[in-house]
């Protein structure tokens, strides 16, 4: 009963999860999201221009729909951009925080000892730049889960190995428990 | 023979078979619209094309998954107790699970497989994507062998589970009973959404048949639709309603019956039993530490007649829209006293909540759903209005519309709080229905707090509580204080080393 202590929590000096510097994604990644983009919009470009071709109804509006496209591109690229500049993801002693959002601004906390799993994930163009996702799961369903994209492969796979070990060392702390 | 899977391998090369139907299926889905309008305008020599093409396509399947099966390894890491797979022919993906977290193993088998010789394991995990976690080509030894491996961390564990749940089962008296008069209150007052829409059904199907009916004899000539209208004549209007609130109530009462009937809850000592129905007896074994969110509810008829509806949430495997595996999950009391209620929040919680802080939404909680609800249809109301003066005389109904939508904002407006206290979370809401939603911080899997930029100069915010079971929100709240809260949960997760199952 020696080391049992109870005192006063002061709410103001607990750790502040909002005034942590985060890690930006790496820049490289805005490459990767550039190319993610161009090539869904060529698809869909294609897929478009098939459909123009074989619909001679549409014809005469050929250039709004062309002029609709192509301000749908830039938007996107720039809602993109916007984005990227405001991920960002930083792991404190006991947890992982991850910042994004487009419009809104929204921060997820994920507590070390509530994740599921974790998983690396290497999209085709990140691995040409050597990046990698963070995904980490935990048991609350998608809307608790955290993609974190843009993180060089190596700091990665240390990010991904520092957090399964923290785990287990969670876990047999609890099992010795 | 056993094998102990800690070098990397691979599925079964049969299974390439399998990979390959599996990527045939995904192009199909995926090309089938554009395809079905091809043939339709297409001659004989489109159609040859086209068959060349799904050759090509077949056999670029067969590559693809060819070199899936390559790229697909799993093994078991004994050192770490974690299970490794390794993925992907494009986008690499290696997957890691700690042995304690997997809850069950399936073993399946379609019948292409059945054809084939092999089988999919499937590793659930609490919130995991089941698909995700597929191995979908081994064969049945390996497959066995496997689950007998991934599971044999966990056995030692169930079994201790097993024997004290056999102990347990011993007779006790039950803690609640529902008796007759109880379940027809609880008809009398709840539940009338889903009565109504089994009604609405109901009396679509009957007035449907009738006119299919006469149609076949073919004397239909609009008699359902006048006997309708001289019964509207005969009955005066209310007469008709009463006679639908009657039909109403009677449908909810027998409903309740068959489903409550017997209810009764059991305490053991570290669960509790639960059992009802009328027709099927269905019992339900549930520990106090797997509920994750425990919601009472009342309305004002309840209120009247002194009964609550009670519900205890588990985890559920995540996806929120799979509404079997939701009411699996949800275990309902329909009705009990206020004293029964304290006695079930004690059981279930450890003691009653205290006196909490409450945190109340701004005032710009109200501004969207005004928009969406009230302002929005007023306005096309009024549109319409404008250009078809037939719909003019019903302007009393547009106006009663809008004042009742905004006295309804209003009262969500005011039921929506959150009160916090050492120990437990409180989220109030509802219009009809008031809820209480109880959740123990350390249930909460991860937090998301989110603000639009232009509440940031009036510092107005909002904050998603994930849990295993559902997520708890609340909106347009003081953003400091928000983030104070947030910072005190993450504080209670991290200090304290309570599971949350």
């Amino acid at each position: 009963m020696q080391d049992f202590t109870n005192e006063v929590i002061e709410i103001d000096q607990l750790p502040k999860y909002e005034e942590v510097t985060l890690t930006s994604p790496h820049p490289k990644y805005w490459n990767v999201m550039v190319i993610n983009i161009c090539v869904i919009f060529l698809i869909s470009g294609l897929a478009l221009a098939a459909f123009l071709i074989l619909n001679k109804l549409i014809k005469p509006y050929l250039y709004p729909i062309l002029i609709a496209y192509l301000s749908l591109w830039v938007v996107t690229f720039i809602l993109y951009y916007l984005s990227f500049k405001k991920r960002g993801f930083t792991l404190r002693e006991k947890d992982v925080i991850y910042k994004k959002g487009i419009i809104s601004e929204s921060t997820t906390v994920i507590p070390l000892n509530r994740i599921q799993h974790v998983a690396l994930d290497e999209g085709l163009f990140s691995r040409f730049y050597g990046l990698a996702t963070l995904q980490v799961y935990t048991a609350s369903g998608i809307s608790g889960h955290i993609f974190i994209a843009g993180i060089p492969i190596e700091k990665a796979k240390i990010i991904k190995e520092a957090l399964i070990k923290r785990l287990n060392l969670l876990e047999t702390e609890a099992a010795a428990q | 023979m056993e094998k102990n899977f800690s070098e990397p391998q691979r599925q079964s090369a049969a299974g390439i078979v399998i990979l390959a139907m599996n990527s045939i299926q995904q192009i199909i889905r995926a090309v089938a619209l554009p395809f079905v309008v091809f043939i339709v305008k297409a001659d004989r020599q489109v159609l040859i094309y086209l068959s060349i093409a799904a050759g090509v396509l077949i056999v670029l399947a067969l590559v693809y998954a060819y070199l899936n099966y390559l790229k697909f390894t799993f093994f078991l890491n004994q050192q770490k107790q974690e299970f490794v797979i390794n993925k992907g022919v494009f986008n690499k993906t290696s997957l890691t699970i700690p042995l304690e977290k997997i809850q069950q193993v399936n073993i399946n088998q379609s019948l292409l497989q059945k054809i084939i010789g092999v089988y999919t394991l499937q590793i659930d995990t609490p919130g995991g994507d089941k698909k995700e976690v597929s191995i979908t080509a081994i064969s049945e030894q390996v497959a066995y062998d496997l689950k007998a491996h991934l599971l044999n961390g966990k056995k030692a564990e169930l079994a201790e589970d097993h024997q004290s749940e056999l102990a347990d089962q011993t007779i006790q008296t039950p803690f609640l009973k529902l008796s007759a008069g109880t379940l027809l209150k609880v008809g009398l007052t709840s539940n009338y959404g889903s009565s109504l829409a089994l009604l609405t059904g109901f009396v679509y199907a009957l007035f449907y048949n009738a006119k299919e009916l006469l149609g076949t004899f073919d004397t239909d000539r609009g008699q359902v639709e006048s006997a309708i209208k001289t019964g509207l004549s005969f009955f005066s209007v209310g007469i008709l309603i009463a006679i639908a609130l009657f039909i109403l109530l009677t449908i909810n009462i027998i409903r309740t019956f068959v489903k409550y009937f017997d209810f009764e809850i059991t305490k053991h000592q570290r669960s509790m039993a639960i059992s009802s129905g009328l027709l099927a007896k269905k019992n339900t074994l549930l520990s106090a530490k797997k509920v994750q969110i425990t919601t009472y509810s009342q309305n004002f008829f309840q209120r009247k007649f002194n009964l609550l509806n009670l519900s205890l949430k588990q985890a559920h495997s995540g996806k929120e829209e799979d509404e079997k595996d939701l009411k699996k999950a949800n275990l309902e009391v329909p009705g009990c006293s206020l004293q029964e209620r304290d006695e079930l929040l004690k059981m279930i919680l450890g003691n009653l909540p205290e006196e909490t802080a409450t945190f109340k939404p701004n005032y710009r909680f109200l501004n969207l759903p005004i928009f969406f609800k009230v302002v929005l249809p007023l306005m096309i109301f009024l549109i319409c209005w404008v250009n078809f003066p037939k719909v003019q005389p019903y302007y009393p109904l547009a106006i009663a519309y809008g004042l009742i939508a905004i006295l309804m904002i209003c009262i969500s407006y005011r039921r929506h709080r959150l009160m916090v206290n050492q120990d437990i979370i409180i989220k109030k809401s509802g219009i009809w229905d008031i809820s209480f939603e109880h959740l123990f911080p350390h249930k909460i899997q991860a937090i998301t707090t989110f603000q639009y930029p232009w509440h940031k100069s009036v510092d107005v915010g909002h904050v998603n509580l994930h849990t295993a079971a559902g997520t708890i929100r609340f909106k347009y709240g003081n953003y400091t204080e928000i983030k104070q809260l947030v910072n005190y949960c993450l504080y209670q997760i991290e200090s304290g080393s309570e599971e949350w199952m």
